[in-house]
């Protein structure tokens, strides 16, 4: 278990440095065997440890001291638990599939061996995020995966829109790694520790104001890393990576590192209420708004992106009322649907030769059968089609929502859950039904190569199944029994499922699909119906479609003001000030070296002259002191 | 036993008449004869202090081997003649009062302090040196060896002429 | 006996003597044979302190005038080797003309 555990990371960042350093001169378009090969290891000994975890079998193990300063005692060390098994669950399994669907995309780049570096240095980053045993280790590899992450979303860094787009996501993160990295600095003050269980075992000695304060630091960090309302911002822009990154970092694993951190933290969140609420609210409104904005979005990706962002509130809504599991299960469901809604998504935008704009496409569902197959399954997953994954993870969400009396939480939801069914089938009756728009793209419309659809195949399995093998029956599922001995302490009792509980369920995939049939009928039935909706509500429209014109915002309330201000700074402070008393320095020494500078003058028996007078004053000195 | 101070006068007016000398001559090789007398009348100072070992020494070293040296290296180089100026600096008569001013008031002040000096001549004899030099001290003169040989290599190295290549 | 505060009058002349030479006289040569005259100047206190001084080691000046010895010899060698390389270099030996390092 300790081998396996530690190799899990190991292999990937091996393969980093390796790949990394020789894969410019020597691989080149050999460069993914290693990477490729390290993964699939990492996701063999993954499937041990969790067959391990699943046997009953833990590991905490503190590798060596870190820091030791003082009272301030950091190990690097691994935790393996029930929460981290399900964690490398999806980070391998979408992990491996998409290094193998990276070959066939990424094919021919220049970039090819910087590519699986980087996606190998990504792996390692998150491997260690869910392994660390302590804060400080999960903030420096939550740092790590945003680095990560800047470096892929800028991977076509040329591209002056990918390169600032990087720039977007490194920066907005940063706002929410200050007050992570604030909670986690806060965490030590109060407690004067930051192993997780030496936290979690004294969560009920702290005060209810700075628990508070702890946990809200704490929850901007998952604000910011999982793209919630108002820090989402980035995610969309991140759809300038690669596909296959944004279906491994901004679909399935990266931005759950933040879900993953507050149901990690449970027990401190678990104690405040307040917090609990405004984690609840924040995903319900971020849930029903970047839905909103999906419904009208043109470009594939940007509809996926805002489909995640959407999927994500949900789970912070059901960590925020207390439904811990329920959450994690829809954080592995959505992380296998929606890496395949990506991975599939990329294979249409592959067919095209790199068209992503929705309104060109149309009627590829002869062409391209595989990718549109699995496409259907992801979308039925994700709108919640009974029996799929999505229909049980996002039914145990909606169900505690409503038992937890937050029925106003829970109308959002399932407003939501419509939108959600309705913008997926628009997008794939707009893709893939109807007539071909654009038909000279039509006409090179290829299926992808091997390599890129078995990914889809394999990632379709769980996206059908996982539901009915974890989350059957409802609410007493494996998952529940599975992840119980995690949040034992802040898990209420079970509850049976009854009559309420199968109504709930019943009109929630009544909802599904009747998103569906409103998607057929808008964009099949009558392809003009659209138009004339939009025209009809074109305000509404219009905030849709800019998206609530929320960057115009920061534009205007932070970054013009910012730049104003520095740019007053540089050209009046700067300027005259700091180079002024640097300049000035400079000048002010050069005067005095002038000054003593004919003191110098090469001739060695002047300064034997000089020495000799220093000499003689030394002399007299002592001479008239010891008088 | 009673010594009479005269010797010590001849021999010391002899040490600053031939340093005297030494610094004034224009003819360098005049300059290395007058200071191989003075370092012999140091010897004879030395013998007035009973340290007849350093006396000894003095001799080989000063007198025999550095004198040879400094002569060698005069010998190697060519010399201008001229007038006074040519081998003494102007800065020498600014120099000259400080020195001679210095030079009196440190005498003074050295030649009429007061020590709590013995009446007897304590300079051990010469095999209490030897046990000195070669046993209680002998690391220190070993490194002292080591630093003559570091010396001498550094010295030849740059002497040496350079191959051409 | 001849006085301690005699030997010593002897010392501080021909210091005094030697650091005028070396001021005022421009060859190389010159500088370090009074640099060797100044540091006999030193020896000489050295051996009549020694003689004149109780001390618990009786001679332990003399030892250090050896020392002096051996060190003045390293210099003279060194300091001639670098006269003559420099006089090859530059066909001088005045040392004021030596302003290579003028500031």
């Amino acid at each position: 278990m300790k081998a396996a555990a530690i190799l899990i990371p190991l292999l990937p960042m091996t393969s980093f440095i390796i790949t990394g350093l020789l894969g410019k001169r020597y691989f080149r378009e050999k460069s993914h065997y290693l990477p490729v090969a390290a993964v699939a290891a990492s996701w063999l000994l993954s499937m041990f440890v969790i067959v391990q975890v699943e046997r009953g079998e833990t590991l905490s193990w503190q590798i060596y001291s870190w820091i030791a300063a003082g009272n301030f005692n950091v190990d690097v060390g691994i935790q393996i638990d029930q929460l981290t098994a399900v964690m490398l669950l999806v980070v391998s399994t979408v992990g491996f599939m998409v290094h193998v669907y990276s070959i066939g995309y990424m094919k021919g780049d220049p970039g090819y061996y910087r590519f699986f570096a980087y996606l190998n240095l990504f792996m390692f980053s998150m491997y260690m995020l869910v392994l660390a045993n302590n804060f400080l280790l999960l903030y420096v590899f939550w740092e790590a995966v945003g680095l990560c992450s800047y470096l892929l979303i800028a991977f076509w860094y040329p591209k002056v829109s990918a390169a600032n787009a990087g720039t977007k996501a490194f920066l907005v993160n940063r706002v929410g790694d200050f007050g992570f990295g604030l909670g986690v600095i806060l965490i030590f003050v109060t407690l004067g520790t930051l192993n997780y269980t030496a936290v979690f075992g004294h969560a009920g000695d702290i005060g209810t104001g700075t628990l508070t304060a702890i946990t809200l630091l704490l929850f901007v960090g998952a604000v910011g890393k999982s793209a919630q309302f108002p820090l989402h911002v980035w995610l969309p822009d991140a759809m300038e990576g690669p596909t296959p990154v944004s279906s491994l970092i901004h679909a399935a694993t990266m931005v759950n590192a933040g879900v993953y951190m507050v149901a990690r933290s449970s027990p401190l969140f678990f104690e405040s209420t307040t917090t609990m609420f405004i984690v609840a609210l924040v995903g319900t409104f971020t849930a029903i708004f970047a839905a909103s904005i999906a419904l009208v979005q043109n470009d594939i990706k940007k509809v996926l992106a805002y489909s995640t962002v959407s999927q994500l509130g949900f789970m912070f809504a059901a960590l925020g009322v207390g439904a811990w599991v329920a959450g994690l299960f829809h954080l592995v469901a959505h992380g296998f649907f929606k890496g395949l809604l990506f991975l599939a998504s990329g294979s249409v935008i592959h067919a095209l030769g790199g068209e992503q704009d929705m309104r060109n496409m149309g009627g590829l569902k002869n062409k391209i059968k595989i990718t549109y197959w699995t496409f259907i399954i992801g979308a039925l997953a994700i709108a919640g089609f009974p029996g799929l994954a999505g229909f049980f993870s996002k039914d145990a969400i909606l169900e505690q929502v409503f038992l937890g009396g937050y029925w106003y939480f829970w109308i959002v939801a399932i407003t939501t859950s419509f939108m959600t069914a309705f913008y997926m089938f628009r997008l794939i009756f707009m893709t893939f039904h109807g007539e071909p728009r654009d038909l000279k793209a039509f006409g090179h419309a290829h299926e992808s190569p091997r390599v890129m659809w078995v990914p889809l195949v394999v990632l379709a399995v769980p996206s059908a199944l996982i539901g009915l093998a974890l989350g059957f029956p409802p609410g007493a599922g494996h998952i529940d029994s599975f992840l119980r001995p995690v949040f034992e302490e802040v898990l209420g009792a079970e509850h049976h499922f009854g009559l309420l509980e199968g109504g709930l369920m019943a009109f929630s995939a009544l909802i599904g699909i009747v998103g569906i049939l409103a998607a057929w009928r808008m964009y099949v039935i009558r392809p003009d119906l659209p138009v004339k909706t939009g025209a009809r509500f074109q305000g509404a429209y219009r905030v849709l479609l800019n998206k609530y014109w929320i960057d115009e915002i920061y534009f205007a309330l932070i970054i013009n003001p910012v730049r104003a201000l520095s740019r007053g700074l540089w050209r009046f402070v700067d300027i005259n000030i700091i180079d002024g008393f640097v300049n000035g320095s400079a000048l002010f020494f050069r005067g005095v070296g002038n000054l003593f500078r004919p003191a110098h003058s090469g001739k060695v028996q002047s300064y034997l002259f000089t020495m000799f007078l220093g000499l003689l004053v030394l002399l007299a000195a002592y001479w008239i002191l010891t008088l | 036993m009673e010594f009479s101070p005269i010797p010590f006068y001849i021999v010391s007016a002899l040490v600053i008449i031939c340093a005297i000398a030494m610094i004034y001559f224009k003819e360098l090789i005049y300059s290395a004869l007058s200071m191989v007398a003075c370092f012999m009348a140091i010897a004879g100072i030395y013998i007035l202090l009973n340290a007849e070992l350093v006396a000894g020494a003095q001799v080989l070293i000063y007198v025999a081997a550095i004198s040879i040296l400094v002569i060698f290296a005069i010998m190697l180089t060519r010399h201008r003649k001229g007038d006074f100026w040519l081998f003494f600096h102007r800065q020498s008569v600014v120099t000259l009062p400080f020195v001679v001013v210095a030079g009196i008031v440190l005498t003074v002040v050295l030649a009429t302090a007061a020590y709590d000096s013995s009446e007897e001549a304590l300079n051990p004899p010469d095999e209490e040196m030897a046990r000195l030099l070669f046993q209680d001290y002998s690391f220190p003169f070993e490194v002292l060896s080591l630093v003559l040989l570091v010396a001498i290599m550094g010295a030849i190295l740059l002497a040496m002429r350079e191959r051409r290549r | 006996m001849t006085p301690l505060q005699h030997y010593l009058a002897l010392a501080t002349i021909l210091f005094f003597i030697g650091a005028w030479g070396m001021m005022a006289r421009r060859n190389i040569i010159m500088v370090i044979m009074c640099i060797e005259l100044m540091l006999n100047a030193v020896n000489i206190s050295l051996v009549a302190f020694s003689n004149y001084m109780p001390s618990p080691v009786p001679g332990r000046g003399e030892v250090f005038v050896f020392f002096v010895f051996g060190l003045s010899a390293a210099e003279a060698a060194v300091g001639l080797g670098i006269a003559i390389a420099l006089y090859r270099l530059r066909e001088r030996l005045s040392v004021d003309e030596l302003d290579g390092m003028k500031g």
